[in-house]
């Protein structure tokens, strides 16, 4: 039997403000009998003083605060997955590896596919300690994005337009160890797809470019892919019947359930009904936070395991099937085990209760927020942050456990607990 | 199958997926976004015609017609290949 590594302990953070999707929708004149097809509500909208470095540690503070010095000694790698870099050399890790006062007898370093750079990030830290050669060793993986695009000109914003319902911000923090209490991964159970496509991309620091339609066909591939390469490895691996639940990679929920659906039609030639109720039992469960967030980019799948975890009640060990899909293009379906005790671990995190504490801008607030005069751009060499460009947001209740950008000192961002 | 029967045979898809279209009428020149049709819906018309004409091709080589004439060109372009 291989030896027993995964996921600890994981974290979802969501950010300080939101927006209503469909108040979105209907100010920008969009379809909405169409609406409920992106089966999205709500989007995290990063504010000016929030930052990749902000979302990650805010993440994983909770997980640090409940180890003992002697587990807390034991992390030994800090791994940022993320496509919302903020400088080409010094990784985001630095910076987290530093608020959350971590040992230095630690790699630190940064992981960009997209959003499947939540996965690679995992599964580094995963063959981290199963190769051994630092037996008990833990490993911080935080996947981290926010989507900051409307930012360069009037065209980055109609080019932007495609996708910002859905755009999001957020990030997963999980410690990965060999004491898997949340997620038991599969050792060896995997399989990938990947292939050179200009599909999306951010090819300047503040602009996103892509095409939706080839998007959603690299997805498509992608996920019947992987999955035939994952059950070449695995012998008698089913997608109908080897995972109780699943977990995707998820845009906004509609792909996911476009994905599920042809997967079942490829796979099976299922009829339109199962294909349904199936979606209904082992996909639905997995929207519960993304439909809150929007796309988390590469922490989504883990969000989609977190918001599984929440609603889904497990009463006996049941394997869960994940897929990761990144632009560009890169994918991976793979598996582990949750527990009860998975459930309740997760739900210790109170996940809702933190995305309810979210400020929900009204359309004017979020309209001064994407003119982005407050925002810090890529490449800022000073810059002090206005802590009030939207007053209600700036919490009343603040217990000093929240971290946020307070100025930019010759390139060096300075933050502070509030 | 010539390229003529692959349209009859999106345009059949293409009512069957959206039920909303009917009664429209549909041609070759006519781009389903155009007609209202969503990338999820697209991407399942797509995958059904391959179904019926019998293809297995990877969906990224489907990208880039702007009507259905032209994505009938490219299916039997690839059938034949």
């Amino acid at each position: 039997m291989t030896r027993a590594v995964g996921i600890e302990a994981m974290n979802v953070y969501g950010g300080m403000a939101c927006l209503d999707v469909k108040e979105l929708c209907l100010h920008r004149g969009l379809d909405m009998p169409r609406f409920e097809n992106l089966l999205v509500q709500e989007k995290t909208v990063a504010l000016p003083y929030e930052d990749p470095v902000t979302f990650a540690v805010n993440a994983a503070r909770p997980l640090i605060d409940t180890l003992a010095p002697e587990e807390r000694a034991r992390i030994e790698m800090v791994v940022t997955c993320t496509e919302s870099g903020i400088d080409f050399g010094k990784s985001l890790s630095t910076y987290v590896h530093a608020h959350l006062d971590l040992p230095s007898n630690c790699r630190l370093f940064e992981i960009k596919q997209a959003c499947y750079s939540g996965t690679a990030g995992l599964q580094m830290a995963v063959n981290f300690l199963l190769a051994q050669t630092s037996p008990g060793a833990k490993a911080l993986v935080v996947a981290t994005d926010i989507s900051r695009f409307a930012l360069a000109d009037a065209g980055a914003v109609e080019e932007w337009a495609y996708s910002e319902p859905s755009s999001g911000a957020g990030a997963v923090a999980m410690l990965v160890s060999d004491t898997p209490h949340v997620l038991r991964i599969d050792a060896g159970a995997y399989g990938n797809h990947a292939f050179e496509v200009m599909d999306t991309c951010r090819p300047g620091p503040d602009t996103e470019a892509g095409d939706a339609d080839l998007s959603l066909m690299a997805y498509l591939d992608c996920c019947e892919g992987a999955f035939r390469d994952y059950s070449r490895r695995v012998e008698n691996a089913d997608f109908r019947d080897s995972f109780g639940q699943l977990c995707f990679h998820t845009p906004f929920g509609g792909m996911v359930k476009g994905a599920h659906r042809h997967l079942m039609r490829r796979l099976y030639k299922a009829p339109p009904k199962e294909i349904e109720a199936d979606f209904q039992s082992r996909l639905a469960p997995s929207l519960a936070f993304g439909k809150r967030v929007g796309n988390t980019a590469g922490g989504s799948v883990f969000v989609a395991l977190a918001g599984m975890l929440e609603t889904v009640e497990i009463d006996a060990p049941m394997r869960v099937g994940l897929f990761s899909y990144g632009s560009g293009c890169c994918s991976e379906f793979y598996s582990g085990v949750v527990t009860p005790e998975s459930g309740a671990r997760l739900r210790a995190m109170r996940i809702p209760q933190a995305l309810d504490r979210r400020h929900r801008l009204t359309i004017t607030e979020y309209e001064t927020l994407l003119r982005g005069e407050s925002v810090v751009r890529f490449g800022t060499k000073d810059a002090e942050l206005n802590h009030q460009i939207v007053p209600d947001a700036w919490p009343v209740d603040a217990a000093g456990d929240r971290l946020v950008l307070d100025a930019v000192v010759g390139y060096h961002r300075k933050y502070i607990w509030i | 199958m010539d390229s003529d029967r692959i349209a009859e045979i999106i345009i059949a898809e293409i009512r069957s997926t959206v039920p909303e279209l009917e009664a429209q009428p549909i041609t070759r020149a006519d781009s389903m976004t155009d007609l209202g049709v969503d990338s999820i819906e697209r991407s399942e018309i797509i995958l059904a015609t391959l179904e019926a004409i019998g293809l297995k091709v990877p969906m990224v080589q489907l990208h880039g017609p702007r009507n259905i004439g032209e994505l009938a060109d490219l299916l039997h372009a690839k059938s034949a290949a």
